[in-house]
């Protein structure tokens, strides 16, 4: 008798694997069928980004709303900001530099781009470590004002132009002078900006202009001729300032948003670290406005499903970008993040952003 | 009964799962595997080009492979040369692993790097045997690079270091040298390079280098096999060393950082983006498992540095502060000068700044060369010896550069000097071989004894020296008589062997094992070959 039922179940259990094997063929071709549909209309773009885009672009949540309602899938190439411009752009369907400026540069180029607007917006910070901040504290620079951290920019410039040591300010541990790590000025936009901010700081009346650029120029060449070699990518800077420690990047310029996505991906990491980084907003700054540039129809498809308010809602929230309708009147998820930026300086014409760029070259 | 068949179906149901999702993992050959996750990573084979110092990752690479299913190739190339390889779109690889992220920075031109992320940290450090470190006065105290300077000058202390155009640690310290005898801190410049005394002072210094590699885990191999005293080399792989020693009851070394010659290797590990998604899945499987914590434990185990501020307890006692490694040290580096000047930095010590070489070329002329290895023989040595292809890899010779080439089969057939270390008289060196033909037997020991003798003959604190042999042969006998040679000539002469064709590789690794040289396949690449040699003279 348990022979016989042993063997009832063996056949229905190969009855049962073989009509679901059948079945789970046909289910396959199916789903295969399906997905060819899907396939046929669904967009793949494929374009270059600055670096600190790629968290919010590799996001699920933004792919799965680009899929769903754009039938959208979003490819990259990393670049600088500027340097894209001058880029092999055979098959690209859109450029996602940093700054007006890079527009600028791009239609100076290749003449006027399908369509371009700008899509998100983030200042120009500074980050650095608890130590350095306090002596920046102690020396009147850096001041804070309801959580929040401020760095005078015209007594910063004017310490680093007199070439002070950080030992001269009470950090003998650090190596060298006073200085602020940029990505390369002419390849990459937050370099780019903070030459922009600095150049105002150093033209005492405020933005520079056609007519005293001349004047600031030797100084800025002075302080970046100084940092040597500078990496091409904000977010390699970035990541290089979190991995490596107080001792190699004592101070970087980057973008407010790095560090909000950095605490909203790395949740336990930043718990841990978050006494000792410190963000300092210059005063004045600078705004980075992230502009996307459609190259061809499928980049204006892009360009649309961008401004989707719920993409523009992730943006702020997951990775900090101030956006139109993302950020407007929400509160900023973290300590130190300000409500408003207000004080901010005007980007320079392109016109002097381009001097500036050929004398850092 | 009921109860039995309710299992039945349950186990069916979940029988027909598994074979969906695995169904789903092998539909991706039709290309739209894009935002489909999950197993497919697994199966794919990932080949990485990397720095040496991850020789010594291996087991936890291992480890990565069994967990994530991808296969993982390694192949192994100083920093200097990834970046070079990059330049031309590194199409044999699908991920780069240098040492530093400058490299990649630099090399990168074509926007194909992606998810390069910091796996490790590690200093460039002095390790210096630990009596002479104290006798110096290195221990306890800050030490600059004019401290390390003024040792070298007075005779007290010469050191190994990997070669700068080729290795990551060797460019680094390098770098570290100028700004120290600069006197400056940052923004070294083209016309800085061209000052006279700087040329005098770092001609000096490299003078104190005793041997050279193209790699830095090979450093530190021929540290423990030989007699030295210090080596320019990264704390991981000095920690390595001291292991070893102390293991065998030796002398460990003593950690110096050079307050103002600091570098930090950062150990970026990217994607090359060639288009095949398939591998990019299987990158991210395998750099995720790098930086999970259990991996990155296992990383810091080695004496790699995975936090800037100081080491997990599990792992403290690797960092052995005996040895002089101090965690708590916040460890402030240099800046790099900007790319041109790194560039142009290169070339100088290339071809004006280290100690030039002494090259004694022994060519394979016994018949068995007679055709394609006699072709493969004659075009290398104008790969070397024509400036003009030279350059192209780095290979150009070095001011006051010694050249011999001794044509050999059974016996020694004759010796060339080169007249000095001009482009013509290489050119005319070059010459001389073009006219030989192959025949005869094979003896690589005679030709050998010959170089051995003609290196010796010259002082060889002023040149880094290299016995050079390429042949495709056997010889019946000779190895005792070169190993006495060897013995009363008392000189650190190295015998580097590059084979053709079916040539014995044991005769020539115990020529190697003998002399601290080593021995080189030239059947595949034979300008790699080259450039591995010459990395070491």
């Amino acid at each position: 008798m348990k022979k016989k039922i042993a063997g009832l179940v063996l056949l229905v259990l190969v009855m049962l694997l073989v009509g679901g094997g059948i079945l789970l063929q046909r289910r396959s071709q199916e789903e295969a069928r399906t997905r060819e549909e899907q396939e046929a209309s669904r967009i793949t773009v494929t374009g270059y980004t600055g670096g600190e885009k790629i968290g919010f672009l590799e996001d699920e949540e933004v792919q799965d709303l680009l899929q769903k309602n754009y039938s959208l899938t979003v490819d990259y190439s990393r670049a600088g900001s500027l340097d894209m411009m001058t880029a092999d752009m055979e098959g690209k369907d859109y450029l996602f530099p940093s700054s007006n400026i890079a527009l600028e540069y791009y239609e100076e180029l290749h003449g006027q781009p399908v369509q371009s607007e700008i899509v998100l917006n983030t200042p120009i910070v500074l980050y650095t470590r608890r130590i350095v901040a306090d002596a920046l504290q102690s020396q009147g620079i850096v001041s804070e004002s309801g959580g929040v951290a401020y760095v005078d920019m015209i007594k910063l410039t004017e310490l680093i132009s007199s070439g002070t040591a950080w030992a001269d300010i009470g950090l003998p541990e650090l190596y060298g002078s006073v200085s602020v790590d940029t990505t390369d000025p002419v390849k990459s936009n937050s370099g780019n900006m903070f030459a922009a901010l600095l150049a105002n700081v150093l033209s005492e009346g405020g933005t520079v202009t056609e007519e005293n650029v001349e004047e600031v120029l030797p100084k800025l060449q002075a302080i970046f001729g100084r940092l040597g070699y500078m990496e091409t990518s904000s977010s390699d800077l970035f990541s290089q300032f979190l991995r490596m420690g107080v001792g190699a990047k004592p101070i970087i310029a980057g973008y407010e948003s790095q560090l909000m996505e950095y605490a909203v991906q790395n949740p336990e990491e930043y718990e841990a670290e978050k006494e000792d980084l410190v963000m300092l907003y210059p005063v004045p700054t600078v705004w980075s406005s992230h502009v996307l540039i459609a190259l061809d129809e499928n980049g204006q498809v892009l360009l649309d499903a961008l401004l989707d308010e719920e993409i523009q809602t992730l943006a702020w929230e997951k990775h900090g970008f101030r956006t139109g309708s993302g950020s407007q009147g929400r509160e900023p998820a973290m300590d130190g993040v300000a409500q408003t930026i207000t004080s901010v300086s005007p980007v320079p014409a392109y016109s002097v952003m381009r001097k500036i760029m050929e004398g850092l070259q | 009964m009921r109860k039995r068949i309710l299992a039945l179906l349950l186990c069916m149901a979940s029988v027909i799962a598994m074979a969906g999702c695995s169904s789903g993992g092998e539909n991706r050959g039709d290309g739209s595997g894009e935002g489909s996750q999950g197993t497919e990573a697994a199966g794919e084979t990932l080949k990485i080009l990397s720095g040496s110092e991850n020789q010594e990752l291996e087991e936890i690479i291992n480890a990565c492979s069994e967990e994530t299913g991808v296969e993982i190739e390694m192949d192994y190339k100083g920093s200097v040369d990834i970046m070079r390889e990059l330049e031309s779109g590194a199409w044999d690889y699908d991920a780069v692993w240098p040492a530093s992220s400058i490299w990649i920075s630099m090399g990168d031109t074509e926007h194909i790097v992606k998810h390069a992320q910091s796996v490790s940290m590690t200093p460039v450090v002095f390790g210096i045997r630990q009596s002479l470190a104290e006798e110096l006065g290195f221990t306890g105290r800050d030490v600059y690079v004019s401290d390390l300077l003024s040792a070298i000058e007075e005779g007290k202390m010469r050191f190994c270091m990997t070669s700068a155009t080729q290795s990551n640690s060797g460019a680094s310290a390098y770098i570290g040298f100028l700004y120290a005898l600069l006197g400056r801190q940052e923004g070294m410049t083209s016309e800085d390079l061209q000052q006279e005394t700087l040329q005098t002072q770092v001609r000096e210094l490299l003078s104190g280098v005793e041997r050279s590699s193209g790699s830095s885990d090979w450093l530190k191999d021929l540290f423990l096999e030989g007699d030295y005293d210090a080596m320019v080399n990264y704390e991981c792989l000095v920690i390595d060393a001291n292991e070893q020693l102390e293991e065998e009851g030796k002398e460990p070394l003593q950690v110096i950082y050079p307050s103002d010659g600091l570098t930090i290797a950062d150990s970026p590990l990217g994607y090359l983006d060639h288009g095949e998604s398939g591998k990019e899945d299987a990158f991210l499987a395998v750099q995720e498992y790098l930086l999970s914590d259990e991996a990155q434990s296992a990383v810091e185990a080695t004496g790699r540095r995975i936090r800037a501020n100081g080491v997990s307890d599990e792992n403290k006692d690797v960092f052995n502060s005996d040895w002089g490694i101090d965690t708590e040290r916040i460890l402030s580096p240099i800046q790099m000068p900007d790319a041109d000047v790194l560039r142009e930095a290169l070339d100088l010590y290339q071809t004006a700044f280290k100690k030039p070489s002494l090259n004694v070329y022994c060519l394979d002329f016994s018949g068995s060369m007679y055709g394609e290895g006699e072709q493969q023989l004659k075009e290398a040595m104008q790969q070397i010896l024509l400036q003009e292809f030279a350059a192209r890899n780095l290979l150009q010779a070095s001011e006051g550069e010694v050249n011999v080439v001794i044509p050999f089969n059974e016996e020694v057939m004759q010796i060339f000097y080169a007249a000095d270390d001009s482009d013509a008289a290489l050119e005319e060196l070059y010459n001389e071989i073009t006219g030989y033909e192959a025949g005869g037997g094979t003896n690589i020991y005679v030709a050998a004894r010959e170089a051995l003798e003609i290196a010796c003959s010259y002082d060889l604190d002023q040149y880094t020296p290299a016995i050079i042999l390429m042949t495709d042969g056997r010889s019946l006998e000779g190895m005792r008589e070169f190993e006495q040679a060897y013995e009363n000539a008392g000189e650190d002469v190295p015998v580097f062997s590059i084979t053709f064709g079916d040539a014995d590789p044991n005769q020539l690794e115990d020529l190697a094992g003998l002399t601290g040289g080593r021995v080189f396949d030239g059947t595949d690449n034979l300008t790699e070959a080259f450039r591995s040699v010459k990395g070491y003279n």
